[in-house]
Parts: structure tokens; sequence; C-alpha cells
């Protein structure tokens, strides 16, 4: 277990932030962090780098307070910002400095990272010149400069171009495979789902969905199956509706009627099926349910 | 538990900045550049300077044309042979009047006959009245008339005196009993020097806790803080700060002592100065301890404001209360030279926000009350743990809240929350 977080409690003033929220982290995974706006995502993550201090509840990072963890954890803030008037690789050994590296390693580091991120020719120049994406990219590098175990990237394809969304995704990949942990918060669900092992989806504060990515589809899958056949007969027990789609046809089941007793009484009536499958539901479909749900 | 390793990464960081800032590296050269250019004008000119010497000193003293004398009393006819140069008798005014208008003489004297119950005496002169005042403040003049007066009627050692009532020569008593004797220009140096570089001093007290104000604002505004403060505490950060740009304002104070050491050389050569100018001891030694606790006060405080702010504008702003506490002893500075122990003077060297710099202009001037400078330094002792709780509460929290400025509402709770933000 690399992260821990037991009945962590943050308040401001009157507002309740994060709400006696338990969860953990496993080591090598990715772990989604999920929630809307205000759900209290980034207060846990700045409890978790010690930037606040909990009201309540314990954190601990690789068994230590979070104060004692530092050095061992990347950040790559919602909320981006590098001195701009500071040369490009200066900014990134600094940065590594302040992680504890020391000034040569951090140099060296520094170095193979930027050749890594195709930003090596601009190691000398100032931040200030490089354009958004560069900038982007240089911001998420300066997370990972010190050779964390673990690394939070909040929002790390905010404001990205798909050709810049690509290789922020790919680049993660990378990392999951070197065998870093990573946290990581976005409101792109295609990408959650297409990285993360595990996901935790905030709400006001309290957990609503806790557990692995695939667990949780499975559970919140709709009640629809894809069928290919060449037709599907109009009047089959236990199917509302029927929808061609693509070549294949979506069928609808009704209340109480399982996938498995549709495929039967498909097979009964001598349809020859070439194909079926449970369609998932899109997670984005899960989120926006569970939190209107919520909501209502 | 401090990481000083850490608060040395961003020390060396902060100096390594900063020191190449072109506006510090301007600052920091204005000193021997304008010394430079003193000397160098100094010594294309020197002839000059001697010619606009010679003639300011003219312009104080009777000149070398004789003066013309009509008199009506009787007390300076014949003139004596040691005035006969410098005095020429006339017969009537018209005659004298005559002489003026040739230029023969500078000035006339008319004395009339009741001069020994009036004392009154015209100056006829083809300038202003300015001459009339010249003619009385003149030491030539004046052993003119009492010599005349005198001569033959009393003592000549008293008629000397009379001549010189006083011959001026300076001597401080200190309370440790030393004297110090030297001339009217060493005196007034040893005091003038010690107090412009008090001045210096505080001058970049001012810079310095002006550049970590500036950073920490860029750092906010940037948004760079909130990885900086996932890596290293804000006590820290804050640490770091305030030592290497106290480091960069003690590298412009030391490039400006020594080039100041290095020109007086020239200049005293230059001004014909007699004697070495010396600060000191007790300027020298007070000078460092108000100088070291001044920064370190105004830098906390300017960090936890530079904190508050949510652009660097904002920022300077709210640092405007402390500036102009600072320059409160500049007001009464003009005053300071003749009583620097003047009880508003007193009075601001025991309030925290203006002790330093009040001290550091106090003590060059004049024997200031050892109560004063005890008094002072505990105060400073006292208030710079105070600021640094409020400063280090504020900066931590400021450092965070973005967008907007907090109000002094929230500002209170910051600093009375005692769980939230426990850990500075």
């Amino acid at each position: 277990m690399i992260i821990q977080i037991q009945n962590l409690t943050k308040r401001y003033g009157d507002v309740v932030a994060v709400d006696d929220l338990s969860f953990e982290v496993e080591r090598g995974e990715i772990f989604g962090l999920l929630g809307p706006n205000g759900a209290g995502k980034t207060t846990t993550i700045r409890v978790v780098m010690d930037i606040l201090t909990p009201d309540e509840g314990s954190v601990t990072v690789l068994g230590r307070p979070p104060g004692q963890a530092k050095n061992q954890v990347g950040y790559l803030p919602e909320e981006r910002g590098l001195y701009r008037n500071l040369k490009v690789l200066h900014t990134l050994t600094y940065l590594a400095e302040l992680k504890g590296v020391s000034r040569s390693a951090a140099r060296e580091r520094a170095m193979a990272l930027l050749e890594r991120i195709q930003l090596d020719d601009w190691a000398a120049r100032k931040v200030k010149d490089l354009s958004q994406g560069m900038q982007q990219r240089l911001q998420l590098v300066a997370s990972l400069v010190h050779d964390p175990e673990v690394i939070f990237l909040d929002e790390p394809f905010q404001g990205l171009d798909p050709v810049n969304v690509e290789r922020v995704k790919n680049f993660i990949a990378d990392l999951h495979r070197e065998g870093k942990t990573i946290v990581l918060s976005s409101h792109q669900m295609n990408l959650v789902e297409a990285l993360c092992d595990r996901i935790l989806l905030l709400n006001h504060g309290r957990p609503v969905l806790y557990g692995p990515l695939a667990e949780i589809k499975r559970e919140y899958a709709p009640n629809i199956i894809r069928v290919s056949a060449s037709q599907i007969p109009a009047d089959l027990p236990g199917v509302a509706e029927v929808e061609p789609d693509d070549g294949a046809f979506n069928l609808t089941l009704a209340e109480g009627t399982g996938p498995q007793e549709a495929l039967r009484g498909l097979l009964d009536r001598g349809v020859e099926v070439q194909a079926f499958e449970i369609s998932p539901a899109p997670l984005e479909d899960i989120f926006v349910a569970v939190v209107s749900g919520e909501e209502a | 538990m401090m990481d000083w390793r850490k608060v040395w990464v961003v020390t060396r960081h902060e100096y390594l900045t900063n020191v190449r800032r072109i506006g510090f590296i301007i600052m920091t050269a204005s000193v021997p550049v304008l010394g430079v250019a003193v000397l160098l004008f100094g010594t294309f000119f020197s002839g000059q300077a001697r010619q606009l010497g010679a003639y300011l000193e003219q312009q104080f003293e009777v000149g070398d044309k004789a003066i013309g004398v009509v008199d009506g009393s009787g007390y300076f006819s014949p003139i004596l042979p040691e005035y006969r140069e410098d005095f020429v008798p006339f017969e009537s005014e018209a005659e004298a009047e005559a002489a003026l208008q040739a230029e023969e003489v500078s000035k006339v004297l008319l004395i009339g006959d009741d001069y020994l119950e009036t004392g009154r005496v015209v100056v006829l002169s083809t300038g202003s009245g300015f001459d009339a005042a010249v003619i009385s403040d003149s030491a030539t003049v004046r052993a003119f008339f009492v010599d005349h007066l005198l001569t033959g009627q009393v003592d000549p050692a008293l008629q000397a005196r009379a001549t010189t009532p006083a011959k001026v020569e300076s001597r401080v008593i200190s309370s440790g009993g030393e004297t110090q004797s030297e001339g009217p220009w060493g005196f007034a140096f040893t005091f003038i020097i010690p107090y412009f570089l008090a001045i210096f001093l505080v001058m970049t007290i001012f810079t310095s806790s002006g550049y970590l104000l500036q950073s920490v604002a860029e750092e906010k505004e940037s948004r760079v803080i909130e990885i900086v403060v996932s890596s290293v505490r804000p006590v820290e950060l804050m640490a770091g700060k305030v030592i290497g740009l106290g480091a960069l304002g003690l590298t412009q104070v030391l490039v400006w002592v020594g080039s100041a050491m290095g020109f007086s050389g020239g200049a005293a050569a230059l001004l014909t100065v007699a004697g070495a100018v010396s600060i000191p001891t007790r300027v020298l030694v007070l000078g460092v301890v108000y100088y070291l606790l001044g920064y370190t006060l105004y830098a906390i405080l300017m960090a936890g404001v530079g904190a508050l702010g949510a652009t660097m504008r904002e920022s300077q702003q709210l640092a405007g209360i402390f500036s102009f506490f600072a320059a409160v002893p500049y007001m009464i500075s003009s005053f300071l030279f003749t009583n620097p122990n003047m009880t508003i003077a007193r009075v601001l060297s025991f309030f925290p926000l203006t002790a330093p710099t009040m001290m550091m202009m106090r003590v060059p001037l004049a024997e200031v009350p050892v109560i004063d400078v005890v008094g002072s330094i505990v105060v400073l002792l006292i208030s710079i743990p105070a600021a640094l709780w409020v400063g280090a509460k504020l900066f931590r929290v400021g450092l965070l809240i973005y967008g907007k400025r907090p109000t002094l509402r929230e500002i209170w709770l910051i600093l009375r929350s005692d769980t939230a933000f426990r850990r500075t």
C-alpha cells in the first residue's frame, strides 16, 4: 500500500471540503481520483502533498506522514505555472534540488527528461519563450524530475490539443510500465477509462464510488445487449426494445431479464447469433448518473 | 524541524537569480560609478574648482581693494600705519564717492561725529546692500575699528583680545571621557559620513526586502508556489528567501562601503580635508546590529504580506504600510542634526517598525542614551519572533489563496485558527 487515507476530514471555516474520507492507493497502479468541481479532489491531493494539514483522520504516504515523504512524491498541480524568467534546464534543476536531489544528478536527469519530451534544444531558453504546449510538457516533467515513486497528476490533459493529449497519455502509460504509481485526476472520462486500474469518485467530499474500474462498470452495466445477427424477431420475451445499430442490434432488456436469459431466448427462436456483447456503460454515464442521483 | 539543506537550496537560488537582475546591478553600481564620476570631474576641473572656491571666499571678505574712510568723529585720523594699505582717508563724502565711481576703492565708510554715542557707520558701495553686511562681519574691518578706538587706551594684550575675543577649536567629550580634537572639516565628516552610511544601510534594507516581496509575489502569481510548497515547508522557503536576499543586500552594502572607502582617500585629498575620516567602532558595531535586526524584521513582514496579495501590484500596495513607517524617521531627519536626542526621535526608537532606521540615523550623530540603545534592541528582539509567528502563518495561508486578497476579517481568522494552520 503506497498511500493510506483514513477518516480524513478537512474544513475551510464552515465549509467541509473533505468529509470522513478513507481510501488506499496500491503500488504500481494508475488510480483515478474523480469527481465534479468542488468535490474535494484538490484538497485531498494537497493534504497528501503536505500543503494542507488534515483537521481529522490520518494520512500516510509510503508508510510515513506526508511531511516526511515529500521527496518521493511528484505533483502536477491543476494551477499551472513555472518561473517565467528562468531557463528551462535551470527550472528543472532547481525543482529537483528542492526535492533533495543533488545538483549534478538533478541536471543529468533534467537533460534526459528534456530529450524524452523533445525539448532538449530549448534547455538554455527561458520558460516564457516556450509555446503553450511545450510549457505543458515541461510542467509535466517538472513533476517527475526527482524520480518520485508516486506522481499526482491533477488535470494533466487540461487545455491540450489532441496531439498533445495523445503524447501525455502515452507518457503516463510509459511511467506506469516503469512501475511508477500514478494518481490521476481528470474530467476526461474516456482517458480515465483508458488509463486507470481503480477509481475513487468523490462528491461533496465523500466517496460515492470506489474500486476496480472493471467491477464498477460491470455493476453499472445498463440493461442493453448488442447482438450481431441477420435479423431479430420482434416479439422476444423479456426484450422491451430492438434498435438496429451499425449492422447489429441493441436490445434493451425488460426489468428482471438478464443478458443470459435474453441470449437463450434468441437461440431458442433459432436466431443465428454471430456476436453477443454486454455493452458496458461509458464511465461518463456512470459519473453523471451517480452524481446527479446524489443531487436528486 | 527545519531541513537546512533545502533552506540552503532556496538561499542559493534566490541569491543567484536576483544578483543578475538588471535593477540590482544598476543600483549596486550606482555608488562606485558616482564616485568615479566625482573623482574624474574633480581631477579635470580642479583648476576651475579652486578658482570657484577663491571667488566664493572673496564674496565673504572685503576684497583686495582698499576701503575709503571719511572720518567725522576724529577717532580714525590719522589711520594707523598697519591699516594704511587697506584703508584710504578722504576729506569729504563727494571726494570718496568719486574714488568709488573710479573704482579706486571698493567701499566707503562714512563715520559721523555722533559715532561714539550711536556707533552709526554708513557704507557706500556700488554693489548691493549685501556689502554692508559683509563689512559688519569682516574681521579686518572689526580690527580696524577696535584698534583705532583702543590704541594707547588699554593694555595691548587686552586690545588684541578685544579684536579677536575667541579662537574656537572643537572638542567633543563622550561619556567614556575620551576627547577628540579635530579641525571643523574633520569634525563634520566624522558625523556626516556615518550618517549617510546609515541612510545607505536603510536603503538596502528596503531594496532587499523589496526583492523578497517581489520573489514571493512572483512565485504566487505564476502559481509555481504550489510545486514549491509541495517540496519544502513554507517556513523553510521563507527562511531561505530571508537569508538569500539578506545576503544580496549585504553584497550591495559591501560594494558601496568598499568603493566609498576606496574613493574617500581621493576625495579627502581633493577637498584638502586634513586628517583621515574615521568611523567610530561604536557606530560600526551598532550599525551592523541594527542592520541585521531591521532587515530580519522587515524581511519577515514583507514575506508574509507579499504572500497575501493576489498580484505583484497588490502585494506592493499592502507593503506600502511598512514603507510608510520606514519613511517616518526620514521625515524628521533634518531636525536630527540639531538634536539627535529629541523626544520624538527617542519615542520612535522604541517602536519596532521605526526603531532600526531611527537608531541607525541617531547613533552616528551623537552619544545616544544607553537606555535607548538597549531598549530599541530589546524591542526588536521581541518583535522578530512575533513577526515570525504572524508572518509565517500569513505566508503559509496566503500562498494558496489565489485570485483575491483576503479581507481583514479573514486574516484575523487565519491568525486565530489554531488547528487548520497549526503547522507553519
